[in-house]
């Protein structure tokens, strides 16, 4: 196992490497990697936190739990919710925030305040070729140059090995409520989510799940109650949950944990929300919960199951927990965008291959 | 933005006061938004910022105008919605009125567009040749569909079916304030009006006499404005001329409070009869008709409208001339609700019915467009009449609209004493 | 401005090309005479200017596609065009280019707002767009000043930001996906009406790609619904660095106001001139808007009403109806027009961590007045993204270049302060040849890596972007 100690070490290496490496994080997600494992976990620390402007700087290989004390004791938080594979993987180890930002990470707050892509604002990396590269910057608002910033979320260490990242923080609220209506059945609660994602009532969290469908506000106290009380007007009723309660639920959910231990596969499938419910039709009986109003389906199906058909029919995306194996719409135009990306960034195929295609 | 001018093209008055516009303009472009051309042509060139920079190119060269450069000025309609949204207050209308004259000074035009024009700037300020011309219209409609050019039959269609008796109203007389005179006023009758819609007039005289106003009607013409917007500019200040004197008269004799104008076309016109003449011998009396000059919606808004029992359901058309070209933009709306009527307004108000003077004569295509765009939107307003204060946008309105279109004046003076209006028939 | 020399042999086919264009497009489409190519000579930014071979206007993506692959075969440079309002110039022509103009694609497609999202052509403004979904009550929070204007194609080549982008988000954050037509001819779509991208994320790097990598005719982008109800309000102080210390103060709170907007006197000045909407003539204004319930409203309002008072404030006024918040929005809006009142400028767009705000205003005070220029002040405070307008008088032989000189001085103290060089304007050519400011030469191998991949040939916006120097071998092979 390859671990660099700083930027120059983890460049040489790759530059040297004459044999594919297998680049990982915790390695808690799960990876399509082959070949040498290159671990980040020695590029550690929290290299600027100014609370003051909301930012955060941090080695990548640093700890996902570490990077969430520091700034819960300034009282901020990372807004896009990143979730924890442990659960439902049986993963080991522990998340860093090099792998979430190289799986561009999302949990339920997605809707209301992006993924993790959305919340970085610079980075630092490794590409293929053994070549160093900084883009972006410690600044909310930047178009200098191309985006590279967003190109790399989500890549999966297939395009470079990320060493370092800004992100964009958020303030903790005061307060949050939970309101859970109970029996819908799947089209009814994505129709119950629109209204409710369509309403000024800034809901944080639309998911449905074990047959409650769950709506979180968060805010300012009197802010909170006053919403949440609308909100259950303008959907005819519900159960409150107050703030650790509501807490509580949204982590299982964002967790994904009642699919923990799942025969098969798990996918993570992304489409119009209002189309959430047709990916569960395509396989009746299969468990199933749905987040993001409906636009995020967590979707458990035998192995070998195409997922893929569905996925090409509605539109969307799908990722498949354990490996990160990406299928998406979008034809063989952006296939050979993709690759030739791919061969842009890494031609000699030393970093992870490329989770699609 | 950047001009090029040499100190001897910056002596004469009129390119001095065209490089101060254009020094102005910063060229961002928000004009280009609410411009009506280019929303439906989307080329540069047919947007003000486009339009101002043909201009520019050619008054810096001093160039003789080709071709395309008068195609897309000649497709201006002048209705200086740039002006209400120009952050940078850059003056389009006198920039545009520039380079009108100096086209029409130095651009031959084909003999059709010479023959047209010609016969517009010799008929339209003349109201007896152009109630004339209005019968022999009439005389051609039948024929229309056989007649070459497409603005010759724009002009036979755009003729009204029925054309009213000469108004007595418009002879030179004095109209006596109903109880105490509040005000001594002036009404500019205009030249169309008098051919086409007597009716208007009438009302504004018996509103203004009731509010209290003494109404004045002097010897007078056309303000000139038809023939300034073709850029006739020596006729069009031989035409304003005439009414400078007369009014200048009577406002150094027994006094005028105001020159009341009921076409807010003309109105923009007069209102701007300082900068027209400035630095000729009529200048100080130019200045203080402009001064005086107010839209008839100021004059009764001065004397005071009282609540009145109106009722309809009003969609208030705003003319160009009026919400861009002076600037008034929530007064009639006010007056009418006052007047007890409900008012609406349409999607786009900002946006020109495409009547604009003689434009819907000579760019019946473009006009046509615009028509149809805001009789779209005023009948989504599902309103029982259309109000608005301006001759021309009447006409044009009322050729696609399914309810009547009178003037706002008329429908004040109905909703506080006086008689419906004739176009909305017998009650 | 430097320019690549147009390539001679592109200029002598001009005839036959515009011919064939002609023959894809129809003879209104394509314009070429003098007159016409000149109102096309720059956007915004007009101390740039060059006018093009000719200007297109096609209707349709498939249109485009056959332009861009007619321009591929010929050789041809094209620079695509939104509605031409940028102010880093990045519609400046070149003489051997065909500006591809979207205007003429304005139509939607389709509005969901079970989906929240909308699906149009990029040629429509920006503005035109929440107007589209008012009635539903939603709208598309990006909000470019020049909103009213600019088109959606512009936005996203340019990843647009806006006053209100402090709590939303700037256009990338508000893109689902694209129809995009490359330099090859061939249309692709990325993305659609659901969130991010699974794998690669082509979507992140086309958006602020400034046109070089695609020319985007279609997309869907996520409207929100419309807050209960916002309000801002005016906060006076008696310099720059005390109003900049309070936005801090505000940040550092955890108070997220959609907006934080600062003009100093000039600003002030010019804009109420235009809008009438009742600034306080002081040295430093804050405008900070809040929304959501009206209890929410109110709670935030005393929090930063005590925070600004430790600030000693000169005036603090709350809006008291939508039409002056109308008003003083379209005061702010409208403050880089309204200083065409003044005299010509250079805009900058530099950018800057919010703590670094009182010292980075106190030193362009400084910079400004040894270079004997003056300088106006407007820009987004809560995010640091400074919009310094160096007032200059463009008739005046060397004045541009004082003032170019001092607008790179300006945007180095950005870059040394933690900064960048252009928050949501984009790098064009204005800003081009300080790239090397932010950048090492790894950093921008990478991103030309990138165009490598999409526009092989580099034909799209060529001289955007990257200094001449960086990319000269490209644009040669």
């Amino acid at each position: 196992m390859l671990e660099p100690g700083g930027e120059a070490e983890l460049a040489a290496m790759i530059a040297d490497a004459r044999a594919p490496l297998a680049i990982c994080g915790g390695g808690t997600r799960g990876a399509l990697a082959r070949g040498e494992v290159l671990s980040t976990a020695r590029l550690r620390g929290v290299v600027l936190h100014e609370p003051g402007a909301l930012t955060l700087v941090v080695r990548a290989g640093t700890p996902l739990s570490e990077v969430e004390a520091v700034l819960a004791r300034a009282g901020q938080r990372l807004g896009f919710e990143p979730w924890d594979a442990r659960a439902v993987l049986g993963t080991r180890g522990e998340p860093t925030i090099g792998g979430v930002a190289a799986a561009n990470v999302a949990g339920p707050r997605r809707v209301q305040a992006g993924a993790a892509r959305d919340a970085m604002i610079g980075l630092r990396f490794v590409d293929g070729t053994g070549m160093v590269v900084a883009n972006g910057g410690r600044v909310m608002k930047n178009v200098t140059g191309y985006d590279l910033v967003r190109l790399m979320a989500g890549s999966r260490g297939a395009l470079g090995v990320i060493t370092e990242i800004a992100f964009r923080l958020q303030a903790v609220p005061e307060t949050e409520a939970t309101l859970v209506l109970a029996g819908l059945s799947d089209r009814e609660a994505v129709a119950r989510m629109a209204r409710a994602l369509g309403s000024p009532h800034d809901v944080s969290g639309a998911a449905h799940a074990g047959g409650e469908t769950l709506l979180r506000i968060e805010g300012m106290e009197a802010s909170v109650a006053y919403r949440a009380e609308a909100l259950r007007k303008l959907l005819g009723g519900g159960e409150m949950l107050g703030p650790s309660e509501s807490a509580a639920r949204w982590r299982e959910l964002r967790d994904g944990a009642e699919f923990a231990g799942a025969e098969g596969e798990v996918w993570r499938v992304s489409v119009r929300p209002s189309a959430g419910p047709e990916v569960a039709a395509a396989w009746p009986g299969a468990r199933v919960a749905y987040d993001w109003g409906g636009g995020l389906v967590w979707l458990n199906v035998p192995a070998g199951a195409d997922v893929g058909a569905v996925v090409m029919r509605l539109g969307g995306h799908a990722t498949r927990l354990g490996d990160g194996r990406v299928l998406r719409s979008g034809g063989e135009g952006v296939a050979a965008l993709v690759r030739g990306l791919k061969a842009a960034f890494d031609p000699r195929g030393i970093l992870n291959p490329l989770a699609e295609g | 933005m950047q001009t090029n001018f040499t100190p001897a093209q910056l002596a004469d008055p009129a390119t001095a006061r065209a490089n101060a516009i254009l020094r102005s303009c910063v060229h961002c472009g928000f004009c280009t938004a609410t411009c009506p051309t280019y929303q439906l042509l989307q080329d540069e060139r047919d947007g003000p910022r486009g339009r101002i920079y043909l201009i520019k190119d050619m008054l810096e060269h001093e160039r003789v105008p080709d071709a395309e450069t008068v195609t897309h000025v000649d497709r201006c309609l002048s209705c200086l919605a740039c002006m209400t949204t120009c952050p940078s207050g850059v003056h389009y209308m006198h920039l545009v009125d520039h380079a009108r004259a100096y086209i029409e000074a130095r651009y031959r035009r084909p003999w059709r567009d010479r023959m047209l024009r010609g016969l517009l700037a010799r008929v339209l300020p003349y109201p007896t040749r152009f109630r004339l011309a209005l019968l022999a219209a009439k005389v051609a409609r039948p024929f229309a569909r056989l007649v070459p050019d497409a603005r010759l039959r724009a002009m036979i269609a755009m003729a009204p079916r029925a054309i009213p008796p000469v108004s007595r109203n418009d002879d030179p007389q004095v109209f006596a304030a109903a109880g105490a005179r509040r005000m001594r006023v002036a009404l500019m009758t205009g030249c169309a009006q008098r051919a086409i819609d007597t009716g208007i007039n009438d009302a504004a005289i018996r509103l203004l006499t009731r509010l209290g106003a003494e109404v004045v009607v002097v010897d007078q013409g056309c303000c000139g404005a038809l023939s300034h917007h073709m850029g006739r500019a020596e006729e069009a200040r031989r035409l304003a001329a005439r009414n400078i004197l007369a009014f200048a008269a009577e406002a150094e004799g027994r006094g005028l409070d105001a020159v009341v104008i009921t076409t807010s076309g003309c109105g923009t016109a007069v209102k701007d009869y300082g900068h027209i003449f400035a630095g000729t011998p009529l200048a100080d009396r130019a200045a203080r008709v402009a001064g005086l000059a107010r839209d008839v919606t100021e004059v009764i808004e001065a004397l005071g409208l009282p609540e009145g029992a109106g009722g309809l359901c009003v969609a208030y058309h705003a003319a160009c001339s009026l919400q861009h070209g002076q600037g008034i933009r929530t007064l009639p709306k006010d007056l009418l609700h006052r007047a007890g009527y409900r008012v609406s307004e349409p999607a786009d108000a900002h946006l020109c019915c495409g009547s604009a003077g003689t434009y819907n004569l000579l760019q019946p295509e473009i006009s046509g467009q615009l028509r149809a765009r805001k009789v779209a939107t005023l009948a989504a307003t599902e309103a029982e009449v259309i109000a608005a204060g301006n001759l021309g946008c009447m006409m044009q309105i009322a050729q696609g609209a399914n309810v009547p279109v009178v003037h706002t004046v008329e429908l004040l003076d109905w909703a506080t004493g006086g008689p419906r209006p004739a176009r909305l028939g017998p009650g | 401005m430097q320019m690549p020399e147009p390539r001679a042999r592109v200029i002598a086919r001009k005839a036959a090309i515009v011919a064939a264009l002609r023959d894809i497009l129809g003879a209104e489409a394509v314009i070429d005479d003098p007159a016409g190519t000149r109102a096309d000579e720059c956007d915004a930014l007009t101390a740039y200017r060059c006018p093009p071979l000719c200007v297109v206007l096609p209707a349709t993506t498939e249109e485009v596609a056959a332009v861009m692959r007619l321009c591929r075969a010929e050789g041809v440079p094209v620079v695509p065009r939104g509605a031409g309002t940028s102010l880093a110039g990045g519609a400046l022509p070149t003489a051997d280019g065909v500006i591809l103009s979207v205007a003429r694609m304005t139509r939607i497609m389709g509005v969901d707002t079970a989906d929240r999202v909308i699906h149009l052509e990029t040629g429509r403004t920006n503005l035109s767009v929440s107007a589209a979904v008012e009635g539903e009550g939603f709208f598309y929070a990006p909000d470019p000043s020049s909103q009213l204007a600019c088109a959606i194609a512009g936005n996203i080549a340019m990843n647009s930001g806006g006053a209100h982008c402090l709590k939303y988000g700037v256009t990338t954050n508000n893109l689902l996906g694209v129809r995009m037509v490359t330099m090859a001819g061939e249309i692709v779509t990325i993305g659609g009406p659901w969130l991010d991208a699974g794998g690669i994320d082509l979507l992140g790097v086309i958006c602020g790609s400034e046109g070089q990598l695609g020319v985007v005719t279609e997309a869907w982008l996520r409207i929100l619904p419309r807050p209960e109800g916002a309000r801002p309000i005016l906060l006076g102080f008696g310099s720059n660095a005390v109003a900049g210390a309070c936005v801090a103060d505000i940040i550092e709170a955890g108070l997220v106001p959609v907006a934080i907007e600062f003009m100093d006197r000039p600003c002030i000045r010019a804009c109420e001139a235009f809008a009438g909407a009742g600034y306080p003539d002081c040295e430093a204004l804050l405008i900070v808007e809040v929304e959501g319930s009206p209890a929410e409203i109110e709670a935030q309002m005393a929090r930063i009403t005590a925070i600004a008072a430790r600030h000693d404030p000169v005036a603090v006024r709350q809006a008291r109806d939508a039409a002056e918040a109308g008003r003083i929005w379209l005061g702010r809006k409208s403050a880089f027009g309204a200083m065409g009142q003044i005299n010509d400028y250079l805009c900058l767009d530099g950018t800057i961590p919010v703590s670094a705000l009182p010292e980075v205003l106190a030193r362009i005070a400084e910079m400004t007045a040894a270079a004997g220029l003056a300088v106006a002040n407007v820009f987004h405070a809560g995010d640091g993204n400074l919009h310094p307008l160096i007032l200059y008088d463009a008739n005046a032989p060397g004045e541009l270049e004082k003032a170019e000189r001092l607008g790179a001085d300006i945007l180095r103290l950005c870059v040394a302060a933690g900064g960048c060089l252009t928050g949501e304007h984009g790098v064009g050519v204005e800003k081009r040849d300080l790239m090397g400011v932010q950048f090492s030469a790894a950093d921008l191998e990478a991103q030309m890596r990138v165009k490598d991949v999409f526009d092989p040939d580099w034909l799209l916006n060529p001289a955007k972007v990257f200094p001449l120097a960086a990319s000269a071998a490209r644009r040669a092979a």
